[in-house]
């Protein structure tokens, strides 16, 4: 059993919500409307956060069985906000990059789950996450583990180099050649914070 | 709020199985460990950036204060999520069809798990148990797991073509050159947008524009 595979980490924690309300609205209803209302692709915390590959928050409101009086029926006494990320890296420094770069959203999001009013700076909230997290039982990798930065800067050169191949089908060797050295100048590979794509991005800006 | 971010669903099932059959389920996820051979049908799908199964225990909630009722359970629990390219019925069609003695092996002791054929009890006990994302994040909402993969592949021999073809001859880069486009065509081809992923952002936007409604409503009638 392994949290990690390689270099990508898998965290998997649940968080205990308050059982009581505000208003007309349960503690549960409040965490789920203000995650629903989370930006999406570039603009959602999770792009902030370095090294993110995928994350997710849901709300498990309960456990479910299919029809049928043959088996007992569980109910669960707390409603628990269901956090998981694949990321790369150690947990340690992932969570203090969330705690500094999405600190707001992540006050909003677990404020009315259990014991997080005690949770005070990156410390505090690492050893809570700690506390909330289980251990993963299989993790399968099917991308790589390299770091975001990587995998985003590779993918735009991937992206460009297709576009220059078929851009540059009919030319003469001396002319493909220039154009080429050219093109990978412009792609500074060395330079993983420019040239490259942005987390979360969803449109291509094409090159040719 | 949707389970599509750009070419990947996010996809969670929460699954109940006997205290004592948990213990063998987590010996059979070990020997997968051990034994990667099990996981080849997974490889060989090729659509899943990162999957992962988690066994909770009946007693392994957390609880983190007292005053948090303690739960009291019968069953321990499996709690599976991926994040894979396409569409729900792609994926499980694909699980079903390529590996339904590996899908077998990771769901056999769970309560009421119908085995993988015939395929329609299989859909029922997925969308049964499924629980829908409120947020899913993917950090390249244009790009496959392959084209993850065949972009680290392409970036290393791109590199490593530089730096070998500056003294060549312009007939030996030209033979270098069509040698590097035969090697690397499986990572050539432009990315952009999914058909499902125009459809989810359209879903999503309504969504959103829906709970901002609700939620100045809300403040009105506070105020």
């Amino acid at each position: 059993m392994s949290n990690r595979s390689g270099k990508a980490y898998a965290l998997t924690t649940l968080c205990p919500i308050r059982n009581g309300h505000e208003g007309n609205m349960s503690f549960d209803k409040i965490t789920r409307h203000r995650i629903q209302l989370l930006e999406e692709d570039s603009g959602s915390p999770f792009a902030r956060i370095p090294n993110t590959y995928f994350a997710r928050l849901f709300i498990l409101n309960d456990v479910f069985f299919e029809q049928g009086n043959d088996v007992h029926h569980d109910h669960l006494k707390s409603k628990y906000l269901v956090f998981t990320s694949n990321f790369h890296g150690d947990l340690k420094p992932y969570l203090k990059g969330m705690w500094d770069n999405a600190n707001d959203t992540v006050r909003s999001i677990w404020e009315h789950a259990v014991a997080f009013d005690k949770v005070r700076n990156s410390d505090d909230f690492i050893a809570y996450i700690r506390k909330c997290q289980l251990t993963t039982s299989l993790f399968f990798n099917g991308s790589t583990d390299d770091e975001l930065r990587f995998q985003l800067k590779s993918l735009y050169i991937k992206q460009a180099f297709s576009e220059f191949v078929l851009a540059h089908q009919n030319k003469s060797t001396s002319e493909l050649r220039t154009a080429f050295n050219e093109f990978m100048q412009q792609m500074q590979s060395d330079n993983l914070n420019d040239v490259s794509w942005i987390p979360g991005q969803t449109r291509l800006s094409h090159l040719y | 709020m949707s389970n599509v971010a750009g070419k990947a669903y996010g996809m969670n099932v929460i699954t109940p199985l006997r205290w004592w059959t948990a213990v063998w389920q987590k010996i059979a996820f070990s020997v997968a460990e051990h034994f990667p051979v099990k996981l080849k049908g997974l490889i060989t799908l090729s659509l899943i950036h990162y999957a992962r199964w988690t066994i909770i225990s009946r007693n392994s909630f957390p609880r983190l204060e007292k005053s948090q009722p303690k739960e009291t359970l019968n069953y321990s629990y499996m709690l599976f999520e991926s994040n894979f390219n396409g569409s729900w019925d792609q994926y499980i069609d694909s699980f079903s069809f390529a590996i339904p003695t590996g899908l077998d092996f990771f769901w056999a002791w769970n309560i009421k798990y119908p085995k993988s054929i015939p395929l329609h009890d299989f859909y029922h006990y997925i969308r049964f148990n499924q629980v829908e994302c409120d947020h899913y994040y993917n950090a390249y909402p244009l790009a496959s797991a392959n084209d993850v993969k065949s972009a680290r592949s392409l970036f290393h021999n791109l590199t490593q073509f530089n730096a070998e073809t500056h003294d060549l001859s312009d007939e030996d880069f030209a033979v270098a050159w069509k040698k590097l486009l035969v090697s690397n065509q499986h990572a050539l081809g432009s990315m952009g947008e999914g058909p499902a992923m125009s459809t989810s952002r359209e879903l999503v936007l309504d969504h959103r524009c829906t709970n901002h409604k609700i939620s100045q409503q809300r403040q009105q009638q506070e105020a």
